[in-house]
This record gives C-alpha cells, structure tokens and sequence, in this order.
C-alpha cells in the first residue's frame, strides 16, 4: 500500500484560505488504511478547519465526500457534482490521486492536504514501514523476501556491511538491519548459498530515476 | 474586545462518558451547584468517542470538553479507556494546532457514582475556563 501522512493544520489553512467553498474529498483506500485521508479522517480534518478559520473570523463552506479511489475514473466520477459545486478541492489522496482529480476537472485547484511517502505494510496496528522503492527490477527471490534497496539503509547488494549492532542499522539505531534479516530469511529458507552469487549494481534506470514510468498492456486496450 | 469567561453567564461544557464512569440518568444537582450548562453524551464504552465527536462538540459551541472513563485496568471491554486516551491525546493536539488550546479537552477516569469526582473536574475545568475564555470559534 501507499503510506502516507496528513499534512499540519498550518500547512493547510495557507492552502485553502483564498477559497470560500471547499471540498474536502478522501479516498477509501491506501490513505484510509494509514489514517491519513479516509472517511474518519476526512470528518476530522473539515471540523478542524471549520474552527480554525471561524477562530481567524474566515470562515469558509467546507463540504466533505470520500470515493472509493480517487486514482480510477470509474470512482472520480462519483464527485463529479460535488466538485461542480466547490471553488476548490482540498484532496486527502495521495500524489497520484491529487494528479487524476486535477486531470479529469482541470478548471478546479486541487490541493493535496497529504505527504505521500512510501511503499509499505502495516507491520503492526499503527505502524507502517516502507518495504518497497519501486526499482522496476525486484530481486526479492534471491534475498529471501527482503529487500536490501528499501531495507538497507546504504542499500547494500552484497552483504552487511558489519557496522549493525544487536540487528540494528549503525545509520539509524531505529531501524533493523535488513542485511541481518535476510541472512537469517535465506538461512531458514536453506538458501543461503544465493548470497554466493555477485549482484551487480543496481540499474536504475528501471526506477523513477530514469523517468516517469508508463505500464501498457495491448491486452486490456479495446 | 476580549471576552473573558466572567462576561458570560456559564460557560457551556459537554462531558463523553461510558456508562461505567457515569450514570447520568437523573442528571444530578451538582451541574448547578457547578455553575456550567452541561451537555452529556453517554456512550457504550469510552472507545466509542472518535476524534470528530470531540471536534463536533467545540463547532456545536462547546467552551471545555470533558470525557470521563473507568478506572485503569477495570474497562468492561478491556482497554476502551485506553484507546479513548489516545484518542483525547490526539485531538489535544490539533486543537493546539487549530489555535483553541488543549487545555479545552480533558480526560478523567471515574469511579462509577463517584459524584464527589464529578464536581470537582467540573470546578477545576471551570476554574481553566476563566484563564482560557470562551471557545473563540463558537
């Protein structure tokens, strides 16, 4: 899922004030689960803001709608008439969601109310940890199922560099080692003759660090 | 003009409460002898307050907040008095943001019929009221 964290009142509140009719929309999905724009939070938000501008004596109509997702057409178009009816659309989505609202209504600002920040799980209720960076070149077989680009802080293709410290990162104390996580992985897994193999650098030009990225699937296009 | 809390007549407060901390079925006479129009939303279980509801409380002209739960350790669902803490915590802290002052929002655990508690948080609530004024975007 998409992880990501709901920008600060502050933030917010220089965003909006030129508009007097806002639409706050959040997105059921990704956002929702990592309580930064779902229905509760969308409730929140636009309570928030309504005291926040009554307080500085601006208050503005501020309306609230949550799609399904806000990054499929099929869902956009329930907030068609909604966003009609708006000067502008505060959106909880994330980056790609906020991109295809601005896309399908292009004479409305829409502002994004949301940091997106990573690929990740819920490791546990209420924590989320990046797992993934999209390389385009997953080689998630050969370490077990961890990822030494998202995972290893120096992102390290060919061991540990041996600076952990009681299986923690010497970068960040914080973090697990993900090197000392794929050796003991690989080891259960009775495969860790992989780490035998040289890995070559990394190619990023697969990444989004060789350009926006298209996926075309001539099969699915009538 | 700054109003302060003396200018107004009572300061209105609306009180959260499981039915385990509180039975406000007779609404008791310690409201009056509080000087505060208190509104009460009675809850299942203290869990059950989400952060929109305290919010919705100060837009609905709500000066001070009070959310009473059971004692630690004896929620009749476990951890609802937990939760709810979080729950206060966080809303503390975007009233800070939003420029009301946490202060407005408080937490307390009670004893169940312990009106001798109840009076005392509304008199110290009313007593952070006269410092804060009334809510300012009420």
């Amino acid at each position: 899922m998409i992880v990501g964290e709901q920008k600060k009142i502050d933030e917010i509140k220089k965003l909006i004030v030129p508009y007097k009719k806002l639409l706050v929309l959040g997105c059921g999905t990704c956002v929702k689960t990592c309580f930064a724009g779902g229905e509760d939070e969308v409730a929140t938000l636009s309570s928030a803001l309504r005291l926040c501008l009554k307080k500085d004596g601006s208050p503005a109509e501020i309306s609230e709608l949550t799609i399904e997702r806000q990054c499929e057409d099929e869902f956009i178009q329930e907030a068609a008439h909604d966003i009609s009816r708006c000067d502008a659309v505060l959106s909880l989505a994330c980056g790609a969601g906020v991109q295809a609202i601005a896309k399908r209504f292009p004479r409305v600002p829409v502002l994004p109310g949301v940091n997106t920040t990573f690929i990740g799980i819920l490791e546990k209720h209420g924590i989320f940890t990046e797992e993934c960076v999209g390389c385009g070149d997953c080689k998630l077989g050969i370490f077990g199922g961890v990822c030494p680009i998202a995972r290893c802080s120096k992102k390290l293709l060919n061991g540990p560099c041996g600076g952990s410290r009681n299986g923690k990162c010497e970068i960040d104390p914080e973090t697990d080692c993900a090197w000392q996580l794929i050796i003991e992985r690989l080891t259960a897994l009775g495969q860790l003759d992989n780490l035998r193999k040289y890995i070559a650098p990394t190619d990023w030009r697969t990444s989004n660090a060789g350009g926006p990225r298209k996926l075309v699937r001539e099969d699915h296009i009538i | 003009m700054v109003t302060t809390m003396t200018n107004r007549q009572v300061p209105n407060i609306t009180i959260f409460h499981c039915i385990n901390s509180f039975n406000n079925g007779d609404r008791p006479d310690i409201f009056k002898s509080t000087q505060c129009a208190v509104k009460t939303v009675k809850l299942a279980c203290s869990s059950m307050v989400k952060d929109v509801f305290l919010l919705k409380a100060f837009e609905a002209g709500a000066d001070a907040v009070i959310v009473l739960v059971c004692p630690e350790g004896t929620c009749r669902h476990s951890e609802g008095n937990i939760r709810a803490a979080k729950r206060v915590a966080w809303v503390k802290g975007l009233l800070d943001e939003i420029g009301l002052d946490g202060r407005r929002l408080s937490l307390h655990n009670v004893s169940p019929g312990d009106n001798d508690a109840i009076e005392r948080i509304l008199t110290a609530v009313r007593s952070e009221l006269a410092d804060l004024g009334p809510n300012p975007a009420a």
